[in-house]
C-alpha cells in the first residue's frame, strides 16, 4: 500500500503558514524548558530520596513546593504548541494519534494522578518519610510513561509507512517501537530533562542564597552537578540518535547542512553551559543553556522536515487569509503577559517585603 | 473518510467524550461561577470582619485548585484529546477556523492558573484589596474563557452565516452565542452555589456552616429565574427546524428534556431543604446529593445540545461521521469506500460482503454507536431486521429518526452494511427460498345442464385477506372473512331467487379457531365497539344460515384462522354453501376458499418470526416491538396498555371516520409512515406487510391479472404514490401529521404528479378504469383514479340488470376467474369449474347456457359480453 494514499487531506489556513510555524517553534520551547523543570526536578527528588532513604532534604521540599506549579505551566504551555502543530501537522498528528489512541488517552489519566500525587507530596510533605521516595518515584514514573507516548506519536507521525499496521491493530494499541530513533530520542529527551531539573534547582537556590539562606550553596553545588552530569551522559545519548537517523535522509531532504549548523551552534551552547555550570556560574549556565535547547528544537524541526520531506511541507497547506482574528489574539497575549508580570511582580513584591519584616 | 477510525466496538458510539465532557464541562463551570463566589464571599468576610468566614474561603480555594486546576484543567485537555481521537476531521476544522480563538482562550487560561495561584497562596501575604484584586482577575480571565469556547461550541450547534461566508467572527458570534453566554454564565454561579453548599456543610463551626449554607444556598435560588429566562432566550433563537428536531421530532432527547425539567425543582427545593438548621450529618450527603444532581442537570442539558446537533457534528456542515454535506451527494454516487482513505476495502464482492459491511460501519456510524456497549448499541438496535429490511430501514431511517443522517454510499455498500448489521451481528437471514408449497386437492361440485335447475354462485368479498394475529397485546382485523352468494334460477330469463334459504359451514379442521390464537381469550372481552368496515370482532360462527337481502345472501366475518392445527398453515379454508327452499330441499350446493391469512411480514422489521410453520402469523415480541416503536415515536403508552391486559386497538386512534379522531386513519398511518422505507422495493413493498407476493406462503393475488405479469402497483400504484393519495386526503382533514409524512415522501421520492385525496375502503382503483366499456384495456395501469364511494366498489357493484352482482360472475376481489397460485388452480376456480367445466368468468366464451336455457344475442349483464376469453 501506497503510504501516501493514507495521508489525510489537511485543512486550509487562516493565516500565513510561517505565522504558526513561529508561534509553534516559541511556544514549544517554552513548554519543553517547563516540561524539564517538572520533570527534572521530580527525577531528582526521587533520586535523593532514594539516596538518603526518604530523609529531608532542601532539594526535595522545594521539589515538592513546585512540582504542582511546574505541572500547571508545563500543561498550559503544552495547550499552545498542541494547537499550532494541529494547525500545521493536525492531518499527521491525529492520524497517529488514533493509531495509538489508547496509549495517548491514557495520558490524561496518568497527568491527573500525577498532578494529585504532587499536590499529595506538597500538603503532605512533612508527614511523609518512607513514602517520599515511593510517591516521588510514582510522580516520575508517571511523567516519563507521558513522555514515552508523546515520543512515540511525534514519531509515528513521521512515519506514514508505518501507518498501514493499523489494517491488523485498529484498536489503537499500535506504538512506534520499531523506530530505530524512538528509544535515543526518548532517552535524550528525558535526560535533558534532568539536566535543566537540576539548573532549575541551582536557580531556585541561587535566588535562596540572595534571599539569605544559609544551606542554598550546597543546593547549587548540587543542581550544577546534576546539570553537568547529565549532560555529558545526554552526549552518548544524543549521539546514539543520532546514528539512529535512517541513512541519507537529511542529505536527501536537503537539510542535512542547516541540521548540521544548528546542531553545532546547539552543541556549543551546551559545551558553555556545561562548562559554566561545573564553575557554578548558574545565571551564564543558565543563559547559555537555554539558547542550546532553542536551537535543538530547530534542529528537531529540521529532522522534522527531513521526515516529512517525501509527504509534505507547511509551504503547500492552502491559505483562506483572516487576519483580524491573529491581530487580536497578539493583543490579548500582549496584555495577558503584561498582567501575568503584574501579578508576579505584586507576589514577589509582597514576598520579598514578607521576609524583610 | 479522511482519517482512520478508532475502532473501540463496546466502548464506542461517543461513550468516551460523553463522560470526560460531562465531567469536564461540570467543573469547568465551577471554576468560572466559583472565581465569583470567591472574591464575593471574601468581600462579604472582610466588610464583616468575620475570621470564620474568612478561613472558609480559604478552605474553598484550596478546595476550588484541587477541583479546578486538576481535575477541570487536565480533562479539559482530555477533550481536546477525545475529540481529536473520535472525530478528527471536525476538530481540524474547529482548530483551522478557530486557531486565534483558541489561542486567545490559551491566553486567559494562562491568566487563571497564576492568578488562582496567587489567590489560592497569599491570603496572608498580600493586602485584602490586591488579594481581592487577584481574585477579580482570575473571575475576569475565567469568564473570558468561557466567553471565548462558548462562542466555539455555539458555532457547531449554529454555524449561522459562517455557512456562507467562511468568516470567523460569523462563526463565533453565532446566532446563539449570547442566550449561551448568559445561560452558562447563570449556570456557572449556580454550580459555584452547590459546591459552595458542599464545603459549607463541612465547616466545623456549626454557626458558620448554617450561615455559609444559607449563604451559598442563595447562589442557586437568585439567579435561578435569570438562568431559567435564558434558557428560554436560547431555545428561542434556534432556528425553527431546529427546535421541532429536539423538543418534538427527537426521541432520544425527549428523556432529556424532561430531566432537564425534572431537576430544576429538584435543586430549589434541595437548597430549601438545606436552608434548614439541621446537623452535618444530614446535610453534608444532601449536599453531595445536589451536586450529583446538578452534574446530571448539566448532563442533560448538555445532552440536549449535543443531541440536537444530530446528525451533524457541525450543523449543516459536517455530519457526525466527519463527511462534510456537501460531499454526501459525491460519495453516495461514486462509493463511500472508494472515497474513503483508510478502507481496507475499495470495492464488495460476494467474497467480502460482511467484511466490507463491517468496514462501512466503522466508516459511517461507529461515532454515534457503539457494539455490545452502553451507547446506541448497534446490535441490539439492528437485532429486529433481517438484512434486506434492514436495508430499507437504513434507506429511510433520517426521514423518520432526525438524529440520523441519510445513508451516504452506494447501494451495494448499504446493502452490506445491513448484511453485517442483520447477519453478521444477529445471525438473521432473509427467507431466501419459497416455501414449498402443496397443492390443496379439491373438487368442484357436479353440475348437471341437463337437469339442475339452479346455480349457486359465490364469493369472498375479501380476495386479499389478513389479519393480524397479534393479540393480546393489539389488533387491527377480525380473524374472519365475508362469504357472499347469489341463487340463480335457470331458465330462458334466469331468476335471482330472493327467498331461498342458504347455509354455510367452513371446513371441518377450521371450525375451531380458538384452539389456535388467543384472539377469542379473554383480552377480547375489552374490545369496545365495532368498526365501520370491518362489523364486529366477533363474528358468527364456523357454519350457520346466510342472510339473503334482495337476493345477495351475506355472512359477514366467519370466525376462521388459516390454522387447521397447532403447526400447518393453510390460507384458504373451503366453506361449502347448500341452498334449500322454504321446503327444505336441497337446491344447489356449491364450495368457495374463504381466504384468511396471517402472513405479515412485520416480523422481517420488528423482530421475532413466523409463529406457525415458518410461514405465518405473529410472535408475541412481534407484536410488542411494534408497540415500543410507536410509543417511542409517537410518545404512547401502549406497551404499558397492553402489559395490563387491555389490547391495543388500533382503530382506536386510527379510526377510518376522521369525524372520530385526531390521528390518521390507519391505512394513511400505515403507508405514510412505511413508504419512505419501502416504496424503492416497488411491488415486494406491498408484499411486506400483505400476503400478494407470488414466492411467498399464502400467494392472494392470485387472479387473472397476476397470471397475466399485472402486479399490484398496476392498479394502486407504489408505495409512495398510494400513501400520497392516502395522506392528501388526511391532509385535507386538517392533520398535520399527514403533512409531515407526505413531506417525507416527497423529499425522498420527488414531486408526484396528478395527487388525488382518497379515502381507504371506499376510493379504490377500478376494472372500468382500464376496462373502458368493458372493452379491452389499452393501459395496463390505473393510478389516482378511484371510485367514488363504498357502492361503486367492485365487490359491490352489479351489472346493468342490477340482479347479478359482478363478483358473483367474476370471483373474489384480487382473485378474479381464472385464479391461480401454488395451491392449485382449482381451489380458486371452483364455481366457475362446477358450472362451466373451465375456470373462466361465468358465461365466458358464450356460455350463456349455465343459466339461460336459450341462446342469447343481447349483451344484458355488460357490453362486450359476447366474446371469446382474451386472456388465454
Amino acid at each position: 500500500m501506497d503510504p501516501a494514499t493514507l495521508i489525510p487531506a489537511p485543512d486550509a489556513l487562516p493565516v500565513h503558514w510561517s505565522w504558526f510555524y513561529l508561534l509553534l517553534l516559541v511556544t514549544f520551547f517554552l513548554h519543553i524548558v517547563l516540561m524539564n523543570i517538572m520533570l527534572g526536578t521530580a527525577f531528582i527528588a526521587t533520586a535523593t530520596h532514594l539516596w538518603n532513604t526518604g530523609g529531608d532534604s532542601p532539594v526535595c521540599e522545594s521539589a515538592a513546593k513546585g512540582l504542582p506549579y511546574s505541572i500547571a505551566l508545563t500543561v498550559n504551555f503544552g495547550v499552545a504548541p498542541l494547537l499550532f502543530v494541529q494547525v500545521l501537522f493536525g492531518h499527521l498528528v491525529y492520524t497517529s494519534s488514533i493509531l495509538m489512541a489508547v496509549y495517548w488517552l491514557w495520558i490524561i489519566g496518568i497527568l491527573i494522578a500525577a498532578y494529585y500525587l504532587a499536590y499529595i507530596y506538597k500538603y503532605r510533605y512533612h508527614c511523609l518519610v518512607g513514602g517520599r521516595f515511593l510517591l516521588t518515584g510514582a510522580i516520575t514514573l508517571l511523567l516519563l510513561l507521558i513522555g514515552f507516548f508523546f515520543t512515540n506519536n511525534f514519531t509515528l507521525m513521521l512515519n506514514p509507512a508505518q501507518w498501514s499496521r493499523y489494517f491488523d491493530n485498529p484498536g489503537g494499541f499500535i506504538l512506534n517501537t520499531g523506530d530505530p530513533t524512538l528509544l535515543p530520542r526518548y532517552l535524550h529527551f528525558m535526560t535533558s530533562a534532568v539536566a535543566v531539573g537540576g539548573l532549575s534547582l541551582a536557580v531556585w537556590f541561587s535566588w535562596k542564597q540572595k534571599k539569605g539562606s544559609h544551606e542554598a550553596s550546597h543546593m547549587i553545588t548540587r543542581g550544577c552537578q546534576w546539570f553537568a552530569g547529565a549532560t555529558l551522559i545526554n552526549a552518548g545519548f544524543g549521539a546514539w540518535f543520532l546514528g539512529s537517523i535512517p541513512h541519507g535522509m537529511l542529505s536527501a531532504s536537503g537539510s542535512v547542512t542547516w541540521f548540521t549548523i544548528l546542531l553545532m551552534i546547539s552543541i556549543l551552547f551546551i559545551c558553555f553551559a556545561v562548562i559554566f555550570a561545573l564553575r557554578e556560574q548558574v545565571y551564564p549556565a543558565v543563559i547559555s543553556a537555554l539558547p542550546a535547547i532553542f536551537f535543538m528544537i530547530l534542529v528537531r524541526d529540521q529532522l522534522r522536515s527531513a521526515y516529512l520531506h517525501p509527504w509534505f511541507s507547511p509551504s503547500d497547506l492552502p491559505v483562506h487569509p483572516q487576519y483580524s482574528p491573529l491581530f487580536l489574539f497578539l493583543a490579548v497575549l500582549l496584555g495577558g503577559l503584561v498582567l501575568v508580570g503584574w501579578m508576579l511582580k505584586l507576589v514577589l513584591t509582597a514576598e520579598t517585603k514578607g521576609v524583610q519584616s | 473518510m479522511n482519517y482512520p477510525v478508532w475502532q473501540l466496538e463496546a466502548a464506542g458510539g461517543g461513550l468516551l467524550i460523553a463522560l470526560i465532557a460531562v465531567f469536564h464541562v461540570y467543573i469547568a463551570h465551577f471554576a468560572v461561577g466559583g472565581g465569583l463566589f470567591l472574591v464575593l464571599t471574601e468581600l462579604k468576610a472582610l466588610r464583616e470582619n468575620n475570621g470564620s468566614m474568612m478561613e472558609f474561603v480559604r478552605r474553598h480555594a484550596r478546595f476550588f485548585v484541587l477541583v479546578t486546576m486538576v481535575a477541570g484543567g487536565i480533562t479539559g485537555v482530555g477533550i481536546w484529546f477525545t475529540i481529536a481521537l473520535l472525530n478528527p476531521a471536525a476538530t481540524s476544522v474547529l482548530i483551522h477556523t478557530f486557531v486565534f480563538g483558541w489561542a486567545i482562550e490559551w491566553v486567559f487560561f494562562l491568566i487563571e492558573i497564576v492568578a488562582l495561584f496567587i489567590y489560592a497562596s497569599t491570603f496572608d501575604k498580600l493586602p485584602p484589596r490586591q488579594h481581592l484584586l487577584i481574585g477579580w482577575i482570575y473571575f475576569g480571565a475565567a469568564w473570558l474563557s468561557l466567553f471565548m469556547i462558548n462562542g466555539i461550541i455555539g458555532f457547531m450547534l449554529t454555524p449561522g452565516q459562517w455557512l456562507e461566508n467562511g468568516n470567523f467572527w460569523s462563526g463565533f458570534f453565532n446566532p446563539t452565542f449570547w442566550p449561551s453566554l448568559c445561560f452558562r454564565t447563570f449556570f456557572s454561579i449556580l454550580i459555584a452555589g452547590l459546591f459552595g453548599l458542599v464545603t459549607a456543610t463541612w465547616s466545623r463551626n456549626p454557626a458558620i456552616r448554617i450561615q455559609l449554607t444559607r449563604y451559598s444556598a442563595l447562589w442557586l435560588l437568585i439567579p435561578f429565574t435569570l438562568f431559567l429566562m435564558s434558557g428560554f432566550w436560547y431555545k428561542g433563537v434556534l432556528p425553527a427546524e431546529l427546535q421541532q428536531t429536539i423538543f418534538e421530532r427527537m426521541p432520544a432527547t425527549a428523556q432529556f428534556v424532561q430531566g432537564f425539567i425534572f431537576f430544576s425543582p429538584v435543586l430549589l427545593a434541595g437548597c430549601l431543604l438545606l436552608a434548614i438548621r439541621m446537623p452535618g450529618i444530614l446535610s453534608r450527603p444532601l449536599a453531595l446529593t445536589l451536586l450529583v444532581a446538578g452534574l446530571l442537570y448539566m448532563g442533560c442539558f448538555e445532552y440536549i445540545r449535543e443531541g440536537g446537533r444530530r446528525p451533524f457534528i457541525i450543523y449543516d456542515y459536517m455530519y457526525s461521521n466527519g463527511i462534510l454535506t456537501k460531499d454526501a451527494p459525491k460519495v453516495s454516487t461514486e462509493g463511500l469506500l472508494k472515497h474513503a482513505r483508510w478502507s481496507k476495502y475499495s470495492t464488495i464482492t460476494p467474497d467480502n460482503q460482511l467484511a466490507a459491511g463491517k468496514e462501512v460501519f466503522t466508516l459511517l456510524c461507529s461515532s454515534c454507536h457503539s457494539v455490545d456497549g452502553p451507547t446506541l448499541d448497534i446490535r441490539a438496535l439492528s437485532r429486529n431486521y433481517t438484512p434486506a429490511s434492514l436495508d430499507n430501514m437504513i434507506r429511510g431511517m433520517h426521514h423518520v429518526y432526525p438524529s440520523m443522517p441519510p445513508f451516504i454510499g452506494t447501494d451495494e455498500e448499504r446493502k452490506a452494511l445491513a448484511w453485517y448489521l442483520a447477519y453478521g451481528l444477529n445471525g438473521r437471514m432473509d427467507r431466501v427460498a419459497a416455501p414449498n408449497i402443496a397443492e390443496k386437492t379439491t373438487e368442484p361440485h357436479v353440475f348437471n345442464p341437463d337437469q339442475d335447475e339452479y346455480v349457486l354462485l359465490a364469493w369472498s368479498s375479501d380476495g386479499m385477506h389478513t389479519f393480524a394475529d397479534a393479540l393480546p397485546y393489539w389488533s387491527f382485523r377480525q380473524p374472519g372473512n365475508t362469504v357472499r352468494a347469489q341463487l340463480v334460477r335457470r331458465g330462458e330469463t334466469p331468476e335471482v331467487v330472493e327467498n331461498a334459504t342458504i347455509l354455510y359451514q367452513v371446513e371441518s379442521s377450521f371450525q375451531i379457531p380458538g384452539a389456535y390464537t388467543v384472539f377469542w381469550d379473554a383480552a377480547l372481552q375489552k374490545f369496545k365497539w365495532t368498526y365501520p368496515v370491518h362489523q364486529g370482532y366477533t363474528g358468527p360462527e364456523s357454519y350457520g344460515e346466510m342472510i339473503g337481502q334482495a337476493g345477495l345472501y351475506l355472512t359477514t366475518d366467519i370466525r376462521v384462522v388459516p390454522y387447521p392445527d397447532q403447526n400447518t398453515f393453510d390460507p384458504y379454508p373451503l366453506l361449502t354453501l347448500e341452498a334449500e327452499n322454504q321446503a327444505g330441499d336441497l337446491l344447489a350446493t356449491t364450495t368457495v376458499p374463504l381466504p384468511v391469512s396471517t402472513e405479515m411480514g412485520c416480523n422481517s422489521c420488528h423482530g421475532g418470526q413466523w409463529r406457525v410453520a415458518d410461514r405465518a402469523g405473529f410472535m408475541q415480541s412481534t407484536a410488542l416491538n411494534i408497540l415500543s416503536i410507536h410509543d417511542k415515536l409517537s410518545n404512547t403508552q401502549l406497551v404499558e396498555q397492553a402489559a395490563q391486559g387491555k389490547p391495543v386497538i388500533c382503530q382506536d386512534c386510527h379510526a377510518e371516520e376522521h369525524t372520530y379522531r385526531s390521528q390518521m386513519n390507519l391505512s394513511a398511518s400505515m403507508h405514510g409512515f412505511h413508504a419512505v422505507f419501502l416504496s424503492h422495493e416497488g411491488t415486494d413493498a406491498c408484499a411486506a406487510c400483505h400476503p400478494s407476493s407470488s414466492t411467498g406462503a399464502t400467494q392472494m393475488l392470485r387472479g387473472i391479472h397476476n397470471v397475466i405479469g399485472l402486479e399490484c402497483t398496476n392498479c394502486h400504484g407504489n408505495l409512495a404514490e398510494h400513501a400520497l393519495d392516502l395522506l392528501k386526503q388526511e391532509e385535507n382533514n386538517g392533520l398535520s401529521q399527514a403533512t409531515e409524512y407526505s413531506r417525507r415522501i416527497v423529499v425522498e421520492f420527488g414531486e408526484i404528479a396528478d395527487i388525488t385525496p382518497r379515502s381507504p375502503w371506499s376510493n379504490q382503483p377500478d376494472c372500468l378504469h382500464c376496462h373502458v366499456e368493458f372493452a379491452a384495456p389499452e393501459t395496463d395501469s390505473t393510478l389516482h383514479e378511484y371510485t367514488e364511494d363504498m357502492d361503486s366498489l367492485y365487490r359491490n357493484r352489479t351489472d346493468e340488470s342490477g340482479a347479478l352482482y359482478c363478483a358473483a360472475c367474476h370471483g373474489s376481489p384480487h382473485a378474479l376467474y381464472p385464479a391461480s397460485n401454488d395451491y392449485g388452480t382449482v381451489l380458486h376456480n371452483l364455481v366457475p369449474l362446477q358450472y362451466q367445466d373451465e375456470p373462466l368468468p361465468m358465461g365466458s366464451n358464450f356460455g350463456c347456457a349455465v343459466c339461460h336455457t336459450t341462446e342469447m344475442e343481447d349483451e344484458m349483464h355488460h357490453p362486450n359480453i359476447l366474446g371469446e376469453f382474451r386472456n388465454l
